[in-house]
């Protein structure tokens, strides 16, 4: 369906105060139209993509390339017919990609997500960009992989619609040697569920901080106990999480309302973090942000579910410091 | 040609939220406030323009003929103006187009925007669907489906710049600065959102990220509910208003606009993603027809989506070379309002830019934003007797389009 449950209000009319402060009201309603809304003249460039194959289309007069083929009659050549070019399965990134946290309604859960520009057709003296989604086979996106210039495979999902989202790119050198000229390469061909962790150096000055910030979230499990606030924000919550660091590893884990911090990773985990730095978990009890850690790439994660965990986490230093003083 | 006037200028209190009042009462709030600067009545008005920036907002498709009769222009010829981020620019470019034309004497453009009523469920808040309703200013096919927000289209414009410039808009230290000038601006704007706010360099470097590494929470602009009307008047009737109010016109000089593809690209027509081609075009524009250069203009009220776009596009429109933005506070080229106070202007060689605290600390009701620019430049130029002021637009996504007029105080201020 378009739209779940979870988009929906219930039918009434509620009290809202004002800064005057009078008493108002404000009425649930929507304004919302479905839609059955053709491709058109796109629609070649969808069922190109549905048969694993990227086309574009090629101005015989200028030379330009439009990719994805938004008009079939050139705008800079007085409206010539414009053909049909097959492109290849490879680009480079145009510009350095943002990476999108705070999502729109349409795409809670979905982040982070990287999406940028994609020039495809590299030969062409005048060419548009692809704009594309970006992944990565080494855990969430992060800083320095979606850099402008970098060389992009293009993969084609399994299961093909009709949609822009039909195809994502992912960095050249994430796919194996085998597969890189492969059209189409698909999306079951490279391994997203299991990204490999990265590897830290460890360093005398890095166990310190391991030290300040083990001695940090203890300090901090230890208040959650007299914070009610903290407790509600763990509230249903469990999970074990591994964390290795450049001053050594320990384990995180929620239950109960409560979280313990003990060293070493566990036996099994839901999800590992990796940070270099340790201290990142020390600014974190000081009010800092894991979220900002993993947006900032100095704190790894495999997925957008172990993410999902980080903004509850935020929650706790700010939670105690209300409750306990 | 005929010569056009600003005569007078409204604005409401800018807020998060105005749950005392809908839409209608806030256009109708900024034309009384507007009227009564300039000591008019609804009936001398020949003509309406209206800046509103999309129907989901204001909950009402056509939500202008809404307004007609509430804000006392009926039977009057009224014009709707949209364009994303640069709707309050392009209704006043619409409203000078008419007066300049010989057509009408007397023109209200009024802009204004209702954002927060809009509520999304799943989260519980208004921000996510307020992000949605703006993020569908890209197409369904290509763009909408990858999940871009408005933010994430300037924000690429930025890394697209800082790939090019390294070293530049890239040091958040120097953004972070810029933003605590800013809120000191903002604290003296009396209908600022922000006003009572005091945000230091430290806060922003501890403000959580919307987008690595351009932009933190506390570089942003705003949501804002409020509304703002300028009046345009023939020079006829601007000599007849300034005799009853004993203000001097201000007189429109120079206007320019220009939009980009919509597709970026290399070469040709496409956007190119490092450079806001659109700001660029638009200042180079109104100067030629103004007469003036960058140099000449010490007063600036900039459409500041965030801050890093601020920077670049001082340098587009020529305040500071393109690379080197930086130098507006490493140089002290952004005057320091706690140097120049309330009423002087600002030292040879700086500029004086969003004394109103701009989009991020006074107020960004898309539909009216730059009205409240304009709002603001009248009032510093009056002020301050500055004979210049540029007043910038922006807007669509990935900053395509762009605006920026040229405006001048009756006999050059004091010069």
């Amino acid at each position: 369906m378009i739209l779940g449950e979870a988009w929906n209000l219930p039918r009434e009319v509620s009290e809202v105060k004002g800064k005057d402060p009078g008493t108002y009201l404000a009425f649930n309603t929507h304004m919302v139209t479905f839609y059955q809304q053709t491709y058109g003249e796109l629609s070649r460039f969808f069922l190109a993509l549905r048969a694993g194959r990227l086309i574009g289309s090629h101005c015989p007069k200028c030379q330009q390339v439009m990719v994805p083929a938004a008009t079939w009659h050139c705008p800079t050549c007085d409206f010539v017919e414009m053909q049909e070019i097959e492109l290849p399965h490879r680009g480079v990134l145009a510009a350095t990609a943002p990476i999108t946290i705070f999502p729109s309604a349409s795409f809670i859960g979905d982040a982070p997500f990287a999406r940028g520009y994609v020039d495809v057709a590299t030969d062409a003296p005048i060419a548009s960009f692809l704009p594309s989604r970006l992944r990565t086979t080494t855990g969430l996106p992060r800083p320095g992989i979606f850099v402008k210039g970098v060389e992009l495979k293009l993969v084609f999902e399994d299961e093909r619609i009709g949609s822009i989202r039909d195809i994502f790119w992912v960095p050249m050198s994430e796919v194996p040697a085998k597969l890189r000229d492969k059209k189409p390469l698909l999306s079951s061909q490279l391994d997203f569920a299991k990204p490999r962790a990265p590897a830290v150096e460890r360093t005398q000055a890095a166990e310190k901080d391991l030290g300040e910030a083990l001695a940090a979230m203890r300090g901090l499990a230890g208040k959650i106990g007299e914070s009610p606030r903290a407790q509600k924000d763990l509230s249903g919550r469990t999970h074990t999480i591994g964390v290795k660091t450049g001053g050594g590893n320990f384990t995180l884990r929620v239950a109960s309302s409560a979280i313990r911090v003990a060293e070493g990773l566990p036996k099994k985990a839901d999800f590992l973090m990796v940070a270099k730095d340790p201290a990142v978990f020390t600014r974190w009890v000081a009010d800092g942000s894991l979220t900002d850690a993993a947006v900032e790439g100095k704190l790894w994660l495999p997925h957008k579910e172990a993410f999902g965990v980080l903004p509850i986490l935020d929650r706790l230093p700010r939670s105690v410091r209300r409750d306990v003083r | 040609m005929n010569r056009v006037a600003i005569v007078g200028a409204g604005i409401t209190d800018c807020r998060g939220r105005w749950v005392e009042a809908t839409y209608w009462d806030l256009f109708q709030q900024a034309t009384r406030r507007t009227l009564e600067d300039a000591k008019c009545t609804a009936g001398e008005i020949d003509s309406v323009v209206y800046g509103i920036y999309n129907d989901i907002f204001e909950h009402q498709a056509i939500p202008e003929s809404a307004l007609t009769g509430i804000i006392g222009m009926s039977c009057k010829p009224g014009t709707r103006v949209t364009s994303g981020g640069a709707t309050g620019f392009y209704a006043m470019r619409t409203a000078i187009m008419e007066v300049a034309s010989g057509v009408s004497d007397l023109v209200l453009c009024i802009g204004g925007e209702k954002a927060t009523d809009c509520f999304d469920p799943q989260s519980r808040t208004a921000t996510p669907m307020v992000i949605d309703t703006i993020a569908k200013s890209w197409d369904p096919f290509f763009e909408y489906p990858l999940g871009a927000t408005a933010s994430d289209s300037y924000a690429q414009m930025c890394m697209g710049y800082d790939d090019k410039y390294p070293g530049d808009i890239g040091d958040v230290t120097v953004r972070a600065r810029v933003i605590e000038m800013l809120c000191r601006q903002g604290n003296k704007n009396p209908f600022g959102q922000r006003r009572d706010e005091k945000v230091t360099v430290a806060q922003v470097l501890a403000s959580r990220w919307i987008i690595a590494p351009f932009l933190r929470l506390l570089e942003a602009c705003m949501y804002t509910e409020g509304a703002a009307g300028v009046l345009f008047a023939s020079e006829k009737k601007a000599r007849e208003i300034s005799e009853r109010t004993g203000v001097p016109p201000i007189w429109v000089k120079g206007i320019g606009a220009a939009n980009e593809s919509y597709q970026a690209g290399r070469g040709g027509a496409y956007k190119p993603l490092w450079s806001i081609v659109s700001d660029r075009v638009a200042a180079e524009r109104a100067y030629a027809m103004a007469g003036v250069k960058p140099s000449d203009i010490q007063l600036v009220e900039l459409h500041d989506a965030f801050i890093a776009q601020f920077m670049i596009t001082m340098g587009e429109m020529g305040f500071v070379p393109l690379g080197q933005t930086r130098r507006l506070v490493d140089d002290g080229i952004m005057a320091d309002i706690r140097e120049i106070g309330d009423t002087r202007r600002p030292q040879k060689g700086q500029i004086l830019i969003n004394p109103s605290g701009g989009l991020i600390f006074g107020g960004h009701f898309v539909g009216g934003s730059n009205m409240f620019s304009m709002w603001s430049a009248r009032r510093e130029m009056l002020k301050r007797q500055m004979p210049l002021a540029l007043i910038h637009g922006t807007g669509a996504i990935n900053a395509v389009f762009g605006g920026a007029i040229v405006v001048e105080l009756e006999d050059g201020g004091a010069r």
